[in-house]
Formats: C-alpha cells, sequence, structure tokens
C-alpha cells in the first residue's frame, strides 16, 4: 500500500500537539516582551544606564527625579504600549478570521472613526469652552465609538439576521461618514489642529496607572473569550456553510467576536488614540510564524502586537527627541513596507 | 428493508427563494444501508434539497425527520455529530495544513475546555489513510490540486464520524482510478457507521454506477425515483433533459450507462 512508507507510519507521532507549541511559544513571547521591555526603559528624552534602572526596579525607588521617570512615566507608557498592542493585534486576527479576509483590521467596523470624532470634539470643546477636557477626551471618545458601533449594527441589520456584507458596508459607510466630519473639523481648528492630529495618529504620553487600572481587566477578559472562540474561527476558515455542518452557529459567533472585539478596541482606541497597521499586520506575521490555527495564532498575535509597540513607541519618544512622533506615524512607516514585503511573498508562494 | 425505520423522512418540503419557488412537495424516505443518488439537470433544486436535509436551509413547509426527530428541534452541534457533508467546491480562507483540515472534522465532537485526544487524532488519520491522503498531510490547502482537495474533504467528512454522510458531486475532479477508490471507500463506510450516503451526482454514469436509489428531480419535484433501471430510461430523459441519448447496459452489471 502506498501510504504505508516509513515516513508516514511516523505521523501520528509527529502530530505537533498545539499545546505544546502555544505553551512554548508564550513562555518565549514572555520573555521577549520583558527584554523589549527592559530596553524601552533605558531611552527617552534622558537614557538611563542599565544598572540603574535594574536597582530602580528591585528597591521600587520613586524617591528621585530617575525613580519617578522610571515608575511614573516610562513604565506606564510601556504596560499601555503593550496592552494596546496586545488588543489591536489580537482582534485584528479574530475579525480577519471571522470575516475570512485578510485585509480585515480592528478598525473595519467604524469604531475608530466614532471614537476619533469623539476625541476631536472633546478637544475642539475644550479651546472653545476654554474649560480643560483633557482628562476626560477618553469618555468622548468612547461616547464616540459606542455610536458609530450603534449605527453599524442599526443600519446593517435586517429583520433578526446580521448579514455580513451589510454589515461590513455599513462599517465602510459610517467610517466615511465620521472621517468626512473629522475632515470637517479639522478644516475649522487652528490653535487645536496638533492635539487632534497628534489624537488621530495615536498618542501614548499621557499613560498613566490609572488608565492602566482601566483597560486592564477588559482587555484580558476580552482576549480570553476571543481566544475561547478559536476553534469555531478554525471551522469559519472553511466557509459558512461548511462551519454549519460542523455544528457552529456562525451567526450567534459572528455576532460574538464582533461585540467583543469592538468593545475591546473602543475601550483601548479611547485611551491611545488612533494607532494603525499594527491590527492589520501582526496577525499576518503570526499566521507565517505558527501557522493559521486560531489556537495558537490569537495569542502569538497579541504577544507580537505587544513586543512591535513598545518597540514603535520607543522608536517615537527617540528618535526626534525630544520631540515626539506619533506611533501611528512609526507603526504605519514600519508596517505599511513589511505588509507589501508579506503580499509579494505570498502572491509568489501562490498562496491567497 | 422498508419495514425498517426510516433514517431520513421528508414530509411534503416546501422551499422558495424570495417566492421563487425551488421545491415543492418532496416526499422522501432514506433507509439503513441505501446509496442514494440525487439527479436533476441544472437548477433542478438538488443542492438545495442536500442543503435542507442538512439543516443549512429551513423548508417553509413539511417536515424533516433525523432518526424520528425533527431537524429543527436537534441542536446544531448534535447535528454535526450526526450528518457531514462533502461540498462541491469551496475555498478555505487561510492555508491550513492538509492534515488540520481534515482534524477540523473532529470540532463537532471536542470542547474548547478539554481540547482534543488521542484518539481524535488518530480518527483524523485513519480518514486521511482510507482516502489515500496521509501523503498530502502536510501540504498547505492552498497548494494541492482539485482532487487531492476532494479526498481532503471526503476524509474530514469522515473524521466527523457520522451517520449520514452527504456529497455534492464528491467526484468532479477525480481521475478514473480514484473515483472507483472513492466509491469502493464509500460503499465500504456503509458497511460501518455510516447507515446512509445521499450523493448529488450530475454525471449519470457515475450516478447509475453508485447509487441503489436514484431520485430524479425536474423543475423542483420529485419526476421519479427508484433503481437506476427504473429512473433511466429514454423516457424519462427526454422529459426532464429534453434531449436525445442512447442508452445501453453496462457489459458486466445490470445498470444502464448513457452515451451521447
Amino acid at each position: 500500500m502506498k501510504y504505508l512508507t516509513e515516513k508516514n507510519n511516523k505521523y501520528l507521532y509527529g502530530y505537533p500537539n498545539w499545546k505544546y507549541k502555544a505553551f512554548f511559544v508564550l513562555v518565549f513571547g514572555f520573555i521577549a516582551i520583558l527584554i523589549t521591555g527592559f530596553i524601552g526603559l533605558n531611552f527617552g528624552t534622558i537614557s538611563i544606564q542599565p544598572q540603574k534602572i535594574l536597582s530602580i526596579l528591585w528597591h521600587h525607588n520613586t524617591n528621585d527625579s530617575l525613580g519617578i521617570i522610571i515608575w511614573e512615566l516610562r513604565i506606564p507608557r510601556l504596560i499601555m504600549a503593550m496592552l494596546a498592542g496586545m488588543t489591536l493585534a489580537g482582534v485584528g486576527g479574530a475579525f480577519q478570521g471571522i470575516l475570512r479576509n485578510p485585509l480585515a483590521d480592528p478598525y473595519i467596523l467604524g469604531v475608530s472613526a466614532g471614537a476619533a470624532l469623539g476625541a476631536c470634539t472633546g478637544i475642539a470643546l475644550q479651546y472653545i469652552t476654554g474649560t480643560y477636557l483633557t482628562n476626560i477626551l477618553p469618555i468622548f471618545a468612547l461616547i464616540g465609538s459606542f455610536i458609530s458601533m450603534f449605527l453599524v449594527y442599526f443600519f446593517s441589520k435586517n429583520k433578526s439576521h446580521l448579514p455580513m456584507t451589510d454589515l461590513l458596508l455599513a462599517g465602510v459607510a459610517v467610517n466615511f461618514f465620521f472621517s468626512a466630519l473629522i475632515t470637517l473639523l479639522l478644516a475649522v481648528s487652528n490653535r487645536e489642529l496638533h492635539s487632534m492630529i497628534f489624537w488621530l495618529m495615536g498618542d501614548l504620553s499621557n499613560s498613566s496607572w490609572q488608565k492602566i487600572s482601566i483597560i486592564f481587566l477588559p482587555v484580558f477578559a476580552g482576549s480570553f473569550l476571543l481566544i475561547f472562540s478559536s476553534l469555531e474561527l478554525n471551522a469559519m476558515a472553511l466557509g459558512e456553510e461548511e462551519a454549519l455542518h460542523l455544528g457552529i452557529q456562525t451567526e450567534k459567533l459572528r455576532l460574538r467576536i464582533f461585540v467583543i472585539g469592538s468593545v475591546m478596541i473602543a475601550i483601548v482606541v479611547s485611551f491611545t488614540g488612533l494607532i494603525g497597521f499594527v491590527g492589520l499586520v501582526i496577525p499576518h506575521i503570526a499566521r507565517l510564524i505558527v501557522g493559521p490555527d486560531h489556537r495558537i495564532m490569537l495569542p502569538v498575535s497579541a504577544l507580537i502586537g505587544a513586543i512591535f509597540l513598545i518597540l514603535c513607541d520607543t522608536i517615537a519618544r527617540t528618535v526626534l527627541a525630544p520631540t515626539e512622533i506619533p506611533i501611528g506615524a512609526i507603526t504605519a512607516i514600519i508596517g505599511a513596507p513589511l505588509f507589501i514585503h508579506l503580499l509579494k511573498r505570498r502572491n509568489e508562494n501562490n498562496e491567497y | 428493508m422498508n419495514t425498517k425505520e426510516p433514517i431520513i423522512t421528508l414530509k411534503d418540503i416546501s422551499f422558495s427563494y424570495e417566492k421563487t419557488p425551488l421545491l415543492q412537495d418532496i416526499n422522501l424516505s432514506v433507509f439503513s444501508g441505501e446509496f442514494i443518488g440525487i439527479i436533476g439537470p441544472n437548477g433542478s433544486g438538488k443542492t438545495t434539497l442536500l442543503k435542507l436535509i442538512s439543516g443549512v436551509l429551513e423548508p417553509q413547509r413539511g417536515k424533516i425527520l433525523i432518526f424520528n426527530k425533527d431537524i429543527t428541534n436537534i441542536p446544531r452541534k448534535k447535528l454535526a455529530k450526526i450528518i457531514s457533508v462533502v461540498p462541491q467546491e469551496s475555498h478555505v480562507a487561510y492555508n491550513y495544513k492538509a492534515k488540520e483540515v481534515v482534524f477540523m472534522g473532529r470540532i463537532p465532537h471536542i470542547t474548547q475546555w478539554q481540547g482534543e485526544t488521542l484518539l481524535d487524532y488518530q480518527i483524523s488519520q485513519n480518514a486521511m489513510k482510507k482516502t489515500d491522503s496521509l501523503c498530502h498531510a502536510e501540504k498547505g490547502i492552498h497548494q494541492i490540486s482539485g482532487g487531492e482537495m476532494q479526498r481532503i474533504y471526503i476524509a474530514r467528512a469522515l473524521a466527523q464520524t457520522p451517520k449520514i454522510l452527504m456529497l455534492d458531486e464528491f467526484a468532479s475532479h477525480l481521475d478514473l482510478n480514484y473515483k472507483y477508490e472513492m466509491i469502493k471507500i464509500l460503499r465500504n463506510t456503509l458497511q460501518e457507521d455510516v447507515k446512509c450516503i445521499i450523493s448529488v451526482f450530475h454525471d449519470l454514469n457515475l450516478a447509475s454506477f453508485c447509487a441503489d436509489r436514484l431520485i430524479l428531480l425536474n423543475k423542483g419535484k420529485v419526476e421519479i425515483s427508484g433503481t437506476p433501471q427504473e429512473v433511466i430510461n429514454n423516457n424519462n430523459l427526454r422529459k426532464v433533459y429534453r434531449s436525445h441519448a442512447h442508452i445501453i447496459q453496462h457489459p458486466e452489471l445490470a445498470i444502464p450507462q448513457v452515451i451521447m
């Protein structure tokens, strides 16, 4: 018989148990985050010696200025970058899975445009009314993103169904409409323009322990729920009908993924601004490394997203120090060529 | 055979899509051990009938019973343990390995919490062995040919360990030798766990070769159902397909074959 060759007999034993693979990858990922995080702590407007950082971390020293820089500025910012990267890349991977579309990103359902409009409105109000609103900008952004989510849901709902194409089209329409309103706001503003553009390109400079404590729980709970759906996301890759044949309630799954993902993104984006490209590109890199199985791909994507954003933020803080570059610009400058390179590679391998 | 309880019963099934009636008053009983072939010209409702039985579509009128239970009362996950479907053509969204695609057949049987066991791998491996696709196990699903793909899909359906196996045009890309092999494999499964097989055919000769009973659909209605000898004759073909064909007897088997 043809299949009873030496190599194929070992097939069963060579079957990769995804749990071992996932464990290995997660441990490796956490170590990588620690290392990149430590590198990130070194750089900034003032460089701090690695030994000094270690001693500050070890003694939990918050007395002198260096201690305050590390504990109150750089570490919160680092953790914020990590959480944002995790969320964007993880949700991006899940959206690409549920939509069966490699070009989907976390902003595809209009969450981002809503948040941006909310935040820009807040910034404009701050200048018009003269009251200090910077601390409550996230609330404006959150309200904006929930409005846009509701609009997308409302426009695409057809009786009790939620057709995928309608959902995407509603997302695109809401995105365009809100973006147009933002453009209008930008056109009529002058002094506040800089803060608006900074928000639109992503800004981690306002990170604080308090903000981290707000987004920490939703991010981890949401990530857990997304990873919990990964077996069903695998089935979706075969097609909607195939997934039904495998016992997946596809419509419920889709709604669940969209709601969890959008809420996570809305919360994170409200604090960080719009950081582009992470949610689109990182899942592809994760797929290239560990394959498309969502049970491994999603956690890996989140880890790589965290590492990538920590690095990008370090670059954004240091390249033109003391001037900061918006982090969204860095992610796109690195992300866009990377993405094109990946697309070309995919096409060459005929993998599309 | 007909004294036994039917496995699948369709009672007065009607289905229309946006007011266009696709199927009307379909009655059908499928019994244990049967290989049913659904034939008919394009647009006669073959695939729609398959989708109704597999629970993807819901009929506007009528009732579908699976093992004497109304299909609407069977939870989807439980249904997936009973019925598996080999699609006509399908695109896998990302480049999964062939063995991962076969393994997806185990999804209805495993839970996210407990994960898979060795048994699940053994069943998937066996299914690949049966369909002679083990040599493609490590290949990306986008890298393999149409015929190999169809074998992978049949393997996936077998890995689901179904009681009812449904196929839509399973042999369209298969070479002659694999066609023969697959028919043998499908026949063998009827000796094991699978209770009945329902397949849609375009190829009348293949249908007549495979199936115990043929159902000839015409404009959403059952024109005639019976053994290949009863169904495939000049009279029926002229009426349904509106074309003339020569019908000859298979040189070794007592089945009709259609030639141009």
